[in-house]
C-alpha cells in the first residue's frame, strides 16, 4: 500500500540538449493518478509518452518539477537508490524484446525476485504463480526464442507481476502483436487491474486498446491536451 | 551469478574460441618462460655462497693443480674443489651398427670435495662408497642415466672431443657406480662426475692442470672481498685468475645466447600481446551487443553496480578459464609429464611457479582490462538510452 495519491507530477519538465538545440519532450506537466487506476497514455509519436513513463519508473529524472510516486520524491534519490526503489515498487513491460534471451521463461520471471529478500522456495512459488496467472504454466522452461510474440509479452507481464509491484508501466505492449495476441494481453491487463488492484499506466496508439482503460491522457508536444474519464463516460 | 554463467553459454562457440585464444596465448607465454628458464638454468641453480676461479683470459685456458692448496689457505674459504670439462659423447651402439652419440656435461673432479660443496646433490650412501673405491667409477645424474638407459653396475663408454689417453685413444670407459638425485627442480640432473686422479694420470697432455676451481665461502656477504684476495694472490704469475660468484660465472654462458633470448622474448611477447588483444576485443564486442539487455536489467531494478559486476565477471571468467587451460597444459607437459623437446640442449625443462603466477596474473589483467571498458560503459549507460536501442 502506498500513500495516496500513488502518482503526483508537479510542473514536471524534461529538456534534452541535442546538437545545440533544446528538445522539450515534457513541458510543465501537472498530474495526479490514484491507486488502482488504469490509465491509457496516448499521443502521436514523439509526444513524450515514453519520457513520461521513464520518469514514473525512476529510470530518468526530470529537469525541473517534482515526481512523487508512492510518496517518494524520485529526484531526491541517487541512481542506486532509485534502482532499489524500482525493484520494490514498479515493473515495466516494453513494446518488445523484454526478456533476456539466455534465460528460460521461468528464469526471466524469477530474475527480479533474486533482488528481494526471498528464499529460493518463495521465489519459486511467486514465479510459478505469476506464470500461471498469465496462462503459461506449460511454457515454464521455454526460452524466449521458442515463444511467440504474444507469449513473450505474457512472460514479461508475469515478470512484472511476480515482484508484486504497486505500479505497472507498459510502453506499447501490444504494438508489435497481431490483433488476437493484442486482445489477449489487454484482457490480461484488465484482469490484473480488476482482480489484483494493480495501478496500470499503459502507453498506446490504438484508441480501441485505450478504451479498456478507466482514464485516457492525451499528450501533444509535451503538454497534456486532454484528460478523459472513460469509466464515468461509460456509466 | 547464474546469469553470468548463462551469458557465457549463450554463444558457446564464441566463448570457447575466446577461452581458446587466451589459452593459446598463455600457453605460449608459459612455453617461452620454460625455454628462458632453461637457458637460465645454470643461473638459477647457482648459490651465493659459491665462487668460481677461472683463468683470467678465458675459460678455455687451464690453471695449475697446485693452486688448490693456495686457494684453500685464503682467509674466508670453507672448501675448494676442481672441475675440468671432459667434453665426451656417449657411444651407444645402434641396431644398424652405427653409434648414437649424445652430448651432456661431464666433469673430472675430486668427487668427495665436489659433493661437499654441492649439498643439493643426493647420493645413496652405499653407492657413494662404491664410487669412491673405484677409480674407473662415475656418478650420473638420474635424468641422464635414464636417457642413456644406464643403471648402477653398467659400463659407460664416452668419446672425448678434447682428451686423448696415453694410448692415443679418445675412447674412455667408466663404471656407473652411483646415481644422484636432487630435491630442487632447478638443479641440473644430467651431469656426470668422474675421478680427477684417474683422468689426470690417463691423459696424454695437460697433466697437472685443471679447468676451474669451485670454492665455498662461509659468508656470502664477503664474496667480492675474497674474490679480490684470490686474484691478487695470483697476480703477475704465469696463470692469473679471475674469481667470480657462481651466478656471474653461469651468466657468462647465458650472455653468449643473450641476443637470441632477447629476440625470442620480443617475438613471444608480441604474439602473446596480440592474442590477448584479440580476445579482449571479442569480449568487448559481446558486451556491446547487449546494450538493450543492460537496459532491461536496470529497468527490473538491477543497480549500476550489479551490471558492472556482471560484465567484468564475464570477462574475468573467460580469461581465467583460458589461463587454466593454457597454464594447465604447459604445467602438465613440462612439470608432470616431464616433456623435453631437446634434452641434450636443455638439461632443465621446467615451468617455474613464479611464471605460472605471472601467467595467471596476465590473464586476470586481460580480463579486467577488457572487462572494465564495457563494464564501465554498461554501468554509466542510462537505462532510457539502452532501451531505445532495439
Ligand atoms: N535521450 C534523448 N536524447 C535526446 N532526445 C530525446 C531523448 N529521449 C527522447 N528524446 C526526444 O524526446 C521526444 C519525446 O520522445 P518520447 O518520449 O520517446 O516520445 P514517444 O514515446 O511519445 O514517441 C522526441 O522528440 C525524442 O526525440
Ligand atoms: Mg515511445
Amino acid at each position: 500500500m502506498c500513500p495516496q495519491p500513488i502518482i503526483q507530477f508537479r510542473r514536471v519538465s524534461k529538456v534534452y540538449h541535442k546538437g545545440g538545440a533544446d528538445i522539450h519532450p515534457l513541458d510543465e506537466i501537472t498530474l495526479t493518478i490514484q491507486e488502482g487506476d488504469f490509465v491509457a497514455l496516448m499521443g502521436p509519436s514523439g509526444s513524450g509518452k515514453t519520457t513520461l513513463l521513464n520518469l514514473l519508473g525512476g529510470l530518468d529524472t526530470p529537469t525541473s518539477g517534482e515526481v512523487i510516486v508512492c510518496g517518494q520524491d524520485l529526484a531526491a534519490l541517487s541512481s542506486h537508490e532509485r534502482a532499489r526503489w524500482r525493484c520494490d515498487h514498479v515493473a515495466y513491460v516494453f513494446q518488445a524484446y523484454n526478456l533476456l534471451p539466455v534465460l528460460t521463461a521461468y528464469q526471466n520471471v524469477e530474475l527480479p525476485l533474486t533482488l528481494m529478500p526471498l528464499s529460493r522456495r518463495q521465489r519459486r512459488e511467486h514465479a510459478l504463480k505469476a506464470l500461471e496467472i498469465v496462462g503459461l504454466a506449460d511454457r515454464v522452461h521455454h526460452r524466449p526464442d521458442e515463444l511467440s510474440g504474444g507469449q513473450e509479452q505474457r512472460v514479461a507481464i508475469a515478470r512484472a507481476l511476480a515482484s508484486d509491484p504497486d505500479l505497472l508501466l507498459a510502453d506499447e505492449p501490444t504494438g508489435d502483436l497481431d490483433a488476437h495476441s493484442a486482445q489477449e494481453i489487454m484482457s490480461l491487463l484488465i484482469a490484473l487491474n480488476r482482480d489484483y488492484r494493480k495501478t496500470i499506466i499503459l502507453v498506446t496508439h490504438d484508441p480501441k486498446v485505450a478504451h479498456a482503460a478507466h482514464r485516457e491522457l492525451h499528450l501533444e508536444k509535451g503538454v497534456l491536451s486532454r484528460d478523459v474519464d472513460v469509466k464515468n463516460q461509460r456509466m | 551469478m547464474r546469469l553470468l554463467l548463462l551469458n557465457l553459454l549463450r554463444k558457446p562457440l564464441r566463448t570457447l574460441l575466446t577461452v581458446f585464444g587466451v589459452g593459446v596465448a598463455l600457453f605460449l607465454f608459459c612455453f617461452l618462460e620454460i625455454v628462458l628458464a632453461a637457458f637460465n638454468a645454470g643461473v638459477d641453480m647457482s648459490d651465493a655462497s659459491r665462487l668460481v676461479v677461472q683463468h683470467k683470459e678465458s675459460i678455455i685456458f687451464e690453471l695449475p693443480m697446485a693452486y688448490r692448496s693456495l686457494i684453500e689457505q685464503t682467509e674466508g674459504v670453507a672448501g675448494v674443489t676442481t672441475a675440468s670439462w671432459f667434453g665426451g659423447l656417449s657411444q651407444e651402439p645402434l641396431a644398424n651398427g652405427e653409434k648414437r652419440e649424445e652430448f651432456f656435461a661431464q666433469f673430472a673432479t675430486d668427487i668427495e670435495r665436489y659433493l661437499a660443496l654441492y649439498p643439493e646433490i643426493e647420493v645413496p650412501a652405499d653407492q657413494l662408497r662404491d664410487l669412491l673405491s673405484d677409480q674407473m667409477g662415475c656418478l650420473l645424474g638420474g635424468k641422464i642415466a635414464e636417457r642413456l638407459n644406464k643403471k648402477v653396475g653398467d659400463r659407460l663408454v664416452l668419446r672425448s672431443t678434447i682428451w686423448t689417453q696415453k694410448n692415443s685413444s679418445t675412447i674412455w670407459e667408466f663404471n656407473v657406480r652411483a646415481l644422484y638425485t636432487t630435491g630442487s627442480p632447478t638443479f641440473d640432473e644430467t651431469m656426470m662426475l668422474i675421478h680427477e686422479k684417474r683422468f689426470d694420470e690417463a691423459r696424454q697432455f695437460g697433466r697437472g692442470s685443471v679447468g676451474l676451481y669451485i670454492l665455498s665461502i662461509a659468508d656470502p656477504e664477503r664474496s667480492a672481498e675474497i674474490s679480490a684476495a684470490i686474484d691478487a694472490r695470483f697476480a703477475n704469475s704465469p696463470y692469473e685468475t679471475r674469481t667470480m660468484t657462481e651466478k656471474a660465472f653461469n651468466l657468462q654462458f647465458v650472455g653468449m645466447i643473450g641476443n637470441f633470448q632477447f629476440l625470442l622474448r620480443s617475438i613471444g611477447s608480441a604474439v602473446v600481446l596480440t592474442m590477448l588483444l584479440v580476445s579482449a576485443n571479442t569480449m568487448m564486442m559481446s558486451a556491446r551487443e547487449r546494450t538493450r539487455e543492460m537496459g532491461i536489467l536496470k529497468a527490473i531494478g538491477f543497480t549500476d553496480g550489479h551490471v558492472f559486476l556482471l560484465l567484468i565477471g564475464e570477462a574475468l571468467a573467460i580469461s581465467l578459464l583460458g589461463a587454466l587451460a593454457g597454464v594447465g597444459l604447459a604445467w602438465l607437459l613440462a612439470n608432470a609429464l616431464h616433456y623435453n623437446p631437446k634434452p641434450d640442449f636443455f638439461p632443465i625443462f621446467y615451468l617455474p611457479g613464479r611464471s605460472m603466477l605471472a601467467a595467471v596474473g596476465l590473464a586476470a589483467l586481460t580480463g579486467l582490462l577488457s572487462g572494465v571498458v564495457p563494464a564501465t560503459a554498461g554501468m554509466r549507460l542510462s537505462a532510457t538510452e539502452a532501451l531505445r536501442s532495439v
